[in-house]
């Protein structure tokens, strides 16, 4: 810092905005992923009964169905709360209902299932099993929905890769050619380091150390101007355009990816370097 | 203390930059390596600091043999060597003192030891009063005067000067000679290319002339 502070800050500058752009994308991804989490809840697999069976038999029944591995969870849905849920559906117009026989609407099973598991194959795999066992006159779940669910996420999660990959990359190039220059203009004093018979460590060392300690710095300035431009503005835009969707709050970068920004800076610092020392030191 | 067999050096196809080199160079001997320009000077002068390495043949350094060194043991062979050349190469963002310092902190000397021969060697060279000055401060001269320090603060067992006094006036250029004068007086073994005929006849020593790569010229007065 002391020999060359506008190149020093330059590198630093450079860590920090490749990684601010870095985090941005993070913060994206993270609260897009919320949403779909909290869209895939909606995945459940209604199964309706033909006739409801006796108390033994369902708990068996429903202890069948929580064995399958991708279920998270299974609900007993009686004629009654049927019509008690159709009714509050309904609202208003639930006098629409008046004069017909309690038990119009069948009983069922309403399956949720594990996390990772909500898909239209871990759905289907569901049905199928549950099929088997012949007490069942129906299944509902959502086929068209959920293959718009489907191909939605896997979009994001391409999308997310391939991005991600490319900022990453980016920002990988743009940093070590930035300490390639601070490395460069100190060229004169790494050949004089080597020919007063400095060994490679003794020479790279204190380059390494610089280069690690300028990603730190740069990782640390990138978590707070994430963090204030988060709160000024990423928040603001992220809430009108995802709260809608249903999900609780905007959520920040969590504990680790905050120590993965600052680790990402260390790596970022230290390797940029190290690419810039194989250039200029050869003993 | 140094020896060449049959050393060439090629930097490209078309031609060598040097051919078939031989020599033995004593202990505490005094050398001149003269020549015109492109004669080969600089090229002998890297390839005994290990800066390259020899297409053919072998060197001898005090008994080890540089084309045979790994890598990694260069800087060791380098730490019995002090190397000066027609542009100094200082550090210009460090005061004449951690310059100066700077081959002793390589070694991994202690603090004090290290303040104690710096501040005798410059004061050897003159300089004991510009310590804290960096190198652009001081003129052409006094630049050249540190840079000779710098490889004498090692007591080096040779010391290879290129053009050493290149860039000099005549008056300067006798302060530097005495310097290496001094230190082959100390012991240490000087090889000096220079095409400054002034120079050698003013001091009279063993000359050795290159000429397109070819030792053509060994002669002692």
């Amino acid at each position: 810092m002391r020999q060359s502070p506008f190149l020093c800050t330059a590198a630093i500058g450079t860590v920090t905005v490749a990684l601010c752009i870095l985090a941005f994308f993070a913060i994206v991804v993270l609260n897009v992923q919320q949403l779909t989490q909290n869209w895939s809840r909606e995945v459940q697999v209604v199964a309706y009964l033909d006739e409801v069976p006796a108390k033994n038999r369902l708990e068996m029944l429903i202890k069948d169905a929580q064995m399958i591995d991708t279920v998270e969870g299974v609900e007993f849905i009686s004629r009654q709360q049927a019509l008690d849920g159709f009714r509050s559906r309904l609202g208003d117009d639930a006098t629409l209902l008046e004069g017909l026989e309690s038990d119009f609407l069948p009983a069922s099973l309403r399956i949720s299932l594990k996390e990772g598991s909500r898909n239209r194959v871990s759905v289907e795999k569901v049905v199928s099993q549950l099929k088997s066992k012949k007490l069942f006159s129906d299944f509902r779940y959502g086929q068209d929905w959920l293959d718009r669910f489907d191909s939605f996420v896997s979009l994001i999660k391409l999308s997310s890769a391939i991005l991600g990959g490319f900022l990453l990359f980016a920002a990988l190039f743009i940093v070590a050619n930035t300490i390639k220059l601070t490395v460069y203009a100190r060229r004169d004093e790494l050949e004089i380091m080597s020919l007063v018979g400095g060994t490679s460590l003794f020479i790279k060392t204190p380059f390494l150390i610089e280069g690690a300690l300028q990603g730190a710095v740069g990782g640390g300035f990138s978590l707070g101007f994430s963090y204030i431009l988060f709160e000024f503005f990423l928040h603001q835009g992220l809430s009108s355009l995802l709260l809608s969707g249903g999900i609780d709050n905007i959520i920040f970068l969590p504990t680790h990816f905050q120590l993965m920004i600052i680790a990402g800076g260390i790596f970022l610092g230290f390797f940029g370097s190290l690419l810039s020392l194989r250039k200029f030191v050869r003993i | 203390m140094v020896q060449l067999f049959n050393v060439c050096k090629a930097y490209t196809r078309d031609g060598n930059a040097l051919e078939d080199i031989n020599l033995k160079i004593p202990k505490g001997d005094f050398v001149y390596i003269t020549g015109p320009s492109g004669a080969g000077k600089s090229t002998l002068l890297k390839l005994l600091f290990a800066a390259e390495k020899p297409s053919r043949g072998q060197i001898l350094i005090n008994g080890q043999n540089l084309t045979r060194m790994r890598s990694s043991r260069i800087p060791f062979l380098r730490r019995q060597l002090g190397v000066v050349f027609q542009d100094f190469k200082l550090i210009e963002s460090r005061t004449i003192f951690e310059n100066v310092s700077f081959p002793l902190e390589v070694q991994g000397k202690k603090r004090y030891e290290i303040s104690k021969k710096v501040y005798q060697m410059l004061k050897s060279v003159g300089l004991e009063h510009k310590l804290t000055k960096r190198p652009l401060e001081l003129s052409g001269g006094e630049q050249q005067r540190v840079a000779i320090a710098r490889s004498l603060v090692v007591e080096p067992l040779v010391l290879l000067a290129d053009e050493p006094t290149g860039n000099l006036d005549p008056e300067v250029t006798l302060d530097i000679m005495e310097l290496f004068k001094s230190a082959n007086a100390r012991g240490t073994t000087v090889l000096l290319a220079t095409h400054d005929r002034d120079m050698i006849h003013r001091f009279p020593r063993r000359q050795i002339g290159l000429e397109a790569g070819r030792l053509v010229e060994d002669r002692t007065p």
